[in-house]
Order: structure tokens, then sequence, then C-alpha cells
């Protein structure tokens, strides 16, 4: 872990406000972003205190009594259907002496029992047993409606992604996801059902960089043909051309930290069905193809097939990535764990099998893609030890960019357009008050 | 309050399948394919490596042990053409996360012989695993695994290796190397 410079930035306060145009230019970020405790602090506070995050997808809690155990920023969460019906989003701690409540990766159960005195708590987050209750007088008696496990005061979901907020009050989940909405409606349209369904299981992998360098990556146009040169060397040809002036794919600054890589006027152009999916003729896949064009008609379900998913970062942790779906959880100023999962479309198996091979081949630990990210987000915080230079650039594009009623668009694929608008909403969130 | 939550669950139960009592050993020259097999991941030499499969290869390592990767995801699931595609990749020399390449030993042992199927001139094997990784930093890997081996005219051929990591509930770190 390296140290700021601090002639430059100065101290970084872990309470109150911060000038954070100390370290956040318009087309500049300052290494310590990637580096600093202090700021890793601030953003555990401010990002994944106030705003929303992502926890879990519907798919994972269908029934009621399903649990699983996330984290929100660092904080350590139940999410629970609770016999009631409602999804619930529960601090996974017990009311009494603190400790973990559930230590399942998720399950099925109406009740959590704490293994070290037995306090029990039902799936909807009230206390509702406390062995030998005699032991307990009236200071007791008086708190023990409130010694229920903490329920996260807002849960809200779209399209099945269950996103959360540790802050009581602030804006609609609708109004944070603004024009990323339509990105999560691009891959539910792949669905007949108009649902999809992440429950295939996660691979979470360790990546020893900043959580930032992590999702930035995700959504940078510029890095495919250097670094992920041995893809397409080896096995096959990239999709569409990663040269920015051979295609029409976009780069696209939604506002509010979201983020994409379009292809979709690419594939138009191309007017080809599943070229996004290893250009699979459509009568290798008749059953889905036929269920899609009931589901949208001929038309529509033809532009859905050329157009394909969305690859589209939403603020702060979560990734669209085409037929994958990937969060990430901050560990510490250098250590990342990304969860990846195949988008299942429900009722298609023969696709459904067809996309979770895709997703190891490319995803994950192992893969033919993102193994190669986490060395090179390795060898970036690795780089970040060297104090100079102090910036790093993020001017690609700058000139080129033009704004339009979709938001910020760069028709350079390779323009750093995503990382200016992650970095105008991160600067907008981490310097306001932390409480004392 | 019937149903409790469950506790954690291990990542590999001690009972991958095999019969409760002593199992015999393979055979010298299936002990001498095995660690030649190992010997070649460990150097790096991936074309040699991709010569021992056959042709219905597969290569899995799973999330958990009772998976069936019909219906879940797995860190790898590799057949013969995805085998083939891995090694391609490794061979650029560009294939960032293992250039250098790991610097790795591994020790397999505790062999026991869990099938023999005379038709199909088969015979599985399930080992213990312990891999040193040098890349940066050492890292240590673990498990069990299981290979099944075809004698055919040409000598033995792998048809399966199934890696079960102990580690596998994750977070795994980057596993670009043959494991």
């Amino acid at each position: 872990m390296t140290t700021m410079d601090n002639d430059v930035v100065g101290t970084v306060p872990t309470t109150g406000t911060f000038d954070v145009s100390t370290i956040v230019k318009n087309h500049r970020v300052h290494g310590s972003v990637y580096t600093s405790p202090e700021i890793f602090h601030r953003e555990m506070e401010t990002i994944f205190r106030t705003g929303w995050v992502y926890v879990a997808h519907e798919s994972e809690v269908a029934e009621p009594g399903d649990y699983l155990t996330r984290r929100i920023g660092r904080d350590p969460v139940v999410v629970a259907h609770g016999k009631d019906g409602v999804i619930r989003v529960l601090q996974n701690r017990c009311s009494h002496r603190a400790n973990r409540l559930c230590n399942a990766e998720s399950g099925n159960a109406t009740s959590f029992r704490c293994p070290y005195h037995g306090w029990t708590f039902s799936n909807d987050g009230s206390l509702t047993a406390v062995p030998m209750r005699d032991g307990y007088g009236e200071e007791f008696a008086k708190v023990r409606a409130s010694l229920g496990m903490v329920e996260t005061p807002r849960v809200d979901s779209y399209g099945g992604f269950i996103f959360a907020s540790l802050a009581p009050d602030g804006i609609s989940l609708k109004e944070h996801l603004g024009g990323a909405m339509g990105a999560i409606d691009r891959v539910l349209d792949l669905s007949p059902t108009g649902k999809i369904d992440l429950s295939r299981g996660w691979m979470k992998h360790l990546h020893h960089a900043n959580w930032k360098m992590v999702v930035e990556n995700n959504v940078d146009g510029y890095h495919a043909l250097f670094t992920h040169a041995s893809v397409y060397d080896a096995i096959r040809p990239a999709k569409v051309s990663h040269v920015p002036s051979k295609v029409q794919t976009v780069v696209r600054d939604l506002g509010g930290g979201h983020s994409e890589i379009d292809y979709s006027a690419e594939y138009r152009k191309l007017d080809e069905e599943f070229v996004w999916y290893g250009r699979i003729p459509r009568a290798k896949l008749p059953e889905y193809v036929e269920a899609l064009e009931k589901a949208h008609g001929p038309e529509k379900a033809h532009d859905v097939l050329v157009i394909g998913p969305s690859h589209t970062l939403i603020w702060p942790n979560l990734f669209l990535a085409e037929m994958n779906v990937m969060y990430v959880e901050p560990v510490a100023t250098d250590e990342t764990i990304a969860y990846t999962a195949a988008v299942i479309v429900p009722g298609q198996e023969k696709l459904n099998e067809r996309t979770m091979r895709r997703s190891e081949g490319a995803m994950g630990p192992a893969g033919f893609l993102i193994a190669d990210d986490g060395e090179i987000g390795m060898r970036n915080q690795a780089g970040l030890a060297a104090r100079g230079p102090e910036w790093l650039e993020l001017s690609r594009g700058l000139e080129t960019d033009v704004e339009d009623e979709t938001g910020i668009v760069n028709h350079d694929k390779s323009a750093e357009t995503p990382q200016r608008g992650f970095y105008r909403q991160w600067a907008s969130v981490v310097g306001q008050e932390i409480p004392a | 309050m019937t149903m409790i939550a469950a506790q954690d669950q291990p990542a590999v139960p001690l009972n991958l399948g095999a019969a409760p009592g002593p199992l015999p050993a393979p055979d010298a020259d299936i002990v001498s394919f095995l660690t030649y097999e190992a010997r070649l991941a460990d150097e790096a030499r991936y074309s040699e490596w991709e010569q021992l499969w056959d042709d219905d290869a597969l290569y899995w390592v799973p999330m958990r042990p009772d998976d069936d990767p019909a219906k879940k995801l797995s860190y790898i699931y590799d057949n013969r053409n995805r085998i083939k595609s891995r090694v391609a990749q490794l061979n650029t020399g560009n294939r960032h996360s293992q250039t250098p390449p790991s610097v790795m030993r591994r020790l397999i042992s505790n062999m026991e012989v869990t099938e023999t199927d005379e038709a199909a001139g088969t015979v599985t094997v399930a080992s213990n695993f312990a891999l040193f990784e040098y890349r940066y930093t050492q890292r240590v890997w673990a498990g069990r695994v299981i290979h099944q081996v075809r004698r055919t005219p040409d000598g033995l051929r792998l048809v399966r290796k199934t890696v079960h990591l102990i580690s596998a509930g994750g977070p795994v770190d980057t596993l670009a190397f043959l494991i």
C-alpha cells in the first residue's frame, strides 16, 4: 500500500467535508485516489453509505425463506425473502453481542439463531426468542422491541436487480438509475419472459487492485487491442473491430456515474443477429428465437438479436457485462473481489448452457479475458507505488465528446468519456460531509 | 421457528464418491503418466501437455464438488476445443496473467483407483495435490484431483481431469496457469 503525496493533496480528512478538486480534475485523477486509506475510508462512508448499491438479484431469493449473505461497502448484510413476501436487507449482526448471525452464503430458513447465546430472529428481522429470559429485567424489557436485526432503510429493485441504500433519505432508485435503466431493459429484452435469472452461481475472483480500477476497465474501449491481443491472435478475431476508426461503436457517459460501450450502431449497420454471441446462426437456437418472436413480434425480435445485451457500468458496483453480470466488493485500497454470474434466460436451456460455457471462457479467475484484466489491474496498482507522475490522464476524446439526449457520447470507442463521467460522479459524492 | 439458518458448508466434502475402504494403488504406468502430466503443467510445456488429451476431453474446475455443470457455473469447464484455445492463448507469450509464467512445483499423492472400466479401457484415479506457485509472491493451491486415463493402442491418453480446489469457495486468485 502506498501513501499519497501530501505535498500536492494535503491531508484527507476522514470526517467532515473534503475539497475533492485537489485530487480530481475533469480529465485527470491523482494517484492517491487508488492508494490512500483515508480516501478509501471516505468512499466507504459516502458512496457505499449514502447512495444506492447493487446487492442481489431477485432470482437468487425467489422463494419465501431464501436468503443470501452479501456486503454493502464493508457492512455484512443478509438479503432475506421474508415469509410475508417482502425482500429485506438486514445487517448481519446479532443485536445482543454483535456475533455475525448468518454464516452460510445462501440457504432457506424462516429464522436465524445466533450460535453464541441462542438469540433468534425471524427472517423479517424481528427478535423472536431470547433464551433464559428470566435473567433480564426492566431495563431490557424497555428496549427489547427495538432489538431486531437492523434493517437497511431503503431497498428497491428494477428488472429484478435489488439495490439498497444505507441512508434513510435520498433520490429514488429510478432517479439514481436514470439513463442506465435502458441498459437493464436491453438485457431483459433478450428474455421471452422479460425476466432473467442469476442463480447459477457467482465466480469469485480476487483482484489485487483498487475497486475503481476494476470497474473503470469494464467500460474502457481502448485496452482490448493490447490487454486482450492474445485472445484475438490465438483464438478468434474480435466480434467487431477494436480499431475505433473502423466501427460505429460508441462510448457513452450516461450521467450519475453510469457509462457504457454501445455496440448497437455497429451491429445494426451489419444487420446480423448474434454477432455478440459468437455469430451463431439462429437455426441453432430455434426454440429461443421462436419464443422471442412470440414475445416481441418478428421485427423487434430481430433487432433485439442484432443489438444484443448491454455493456454498461451501473454506478458504483454493478457491471452488465453482456451475457454476464459482474459486481464488485471493495476490500482494501489494493484489493477487490469481483463476482460474475451468467445471464440465464428462463426456459431456454440450450441457450443457457452455451451462455455458461461462454462465461467460463471469458470471465472469472481462469477466463481468457478477465484473468488478464486482473493482471493489468494488479500492475496498475504496483505502478502507483512510483510517485511520479502524480496524475493519471483521462483526456482521450475530451474535445470530441458530444452531448445528446442519451448522455455524453464519443464516436471514438477508445475515448475516456466513461471514465470522465465516473470521476465526475465520484467527485460529487466523496467530498460530501461525513459525520464525526 | 422450525428451520434454522444453515451453517458454513465445507468447500470440499470428505467423501468424493470413493469407496469407504482402502482402494488399490494405480499401476506403475498410470502413476508415471500422472506424474508426467504434473511435470508438463508445472513447467509450462503447454503444447506437450495438450498432446496428452484425448478427443472427448474434459478439464473441469467446479465451484462446488457436487455441482452439475449443466446447471451451475464452473471456474473452468474446457472441452477439447477449449483446451486447444487455452493452450494457444498461453503459447502467444502475450497472455499477460502468465507472462512471465508462474514458477510451479506440485506434489500429487495418495493416489487411489476409484474405478476401472475394462470395456472402455479407462482407469479413474483420485489423488490429493499441493501446488506451490511463485509469481511475484508465493501461493499454495491444494485439493483433490481426479484423472480419468484411457489405454489406447498409441499409449495412455487423458480423458478427464477434475480439480476440486479446497479454496473453491473463493475468492480465488487468478488461475491462468494449468492447475
